[in-house]
């Protein structure tokens, strides 16, 4: 290997967040302006499962904002099963748009692993 | 084989590791993916890499 890089989300592509509720099946993001506790938000939301609010993605400031009291509204782990198939679905569209191929895995932490593999003629673009 | 390895944990957190480039090539395969994931957090260079980087003037050296 030569060098590994961490990575820390961010929700950009409203395509990408579709295909990831789809991957979940959640209900489609629709670009609106939905109340929250504390004033509104403004983005794709998404409806997580037993969440009080919605879920609002901002993809052009990159931003997300929810009200979920501390997980007492919400239970945590949809969200973050969320962005996990985000970066899933984001991965493999880039990696298609690259003319790569993708080999999906699912580990027994939970953890997701993609493979991919660099066609000819890809690896110094 | 030149093969870029994702790892995504349960709170949408990657890891992203390439194999089997040489030196700086690497950081050139997996750029598109990490501008396009988010903002990147930590970066280790391996010493795969840094064994590359330093042959490199070594060769340049006999050659001239």
């Amino acid at each position: 290997m030569s060098h590994i890089v961490t990575i820390q989300t961010e929700v950009r592509d409203a395509e990408a967040l579709g295909l990831a509720c789809r991957r979940l099946e959640l209900g489609e993001p629709v670009h609106e302006t939905v109340p929250l506790f504390s004033g509104e938000a403004t983005g794709y939301a998404v409806r997580l499962p037993d969440w009080r609010y919605p879920v609002v993605f901002d993809v052009e400031q990159r931003q997300v904002r929810y009200d979920n009291f501390e997980g007492r509204w919400g239970e945590p782990t949809h969200l973050n099963r969320l962005l996990q198939s985000y970066s899933v679905e984001k991965c493999r569209l880039e990696a298609r748009r690259k003319g790569h191929s993708v080999l999906e895995n699912r580990l027994s932490d939970g953890s997701i692993k993609l493979t991919i593999q660099i066609g000819e003629g890809h690896a110094n673009h | 084989m030149q093969t870029i390895e994702i790892i995504i944990s349960t709170d949408g957190q990657s890891r992203i590791e390439t194999r089997g480039f040489t030196g700086s090539r690497c950081r050139d395969a997996s750029r598109f993916l990490e501008s396009a994931l988010g903002t990147v957090s930590s970066e280790q260079l391996t010493a795969e890499y840094h064994q590359t980087v330093q042959q490199q003037p070594n060769e340049l050296r006999e050659e001239n």
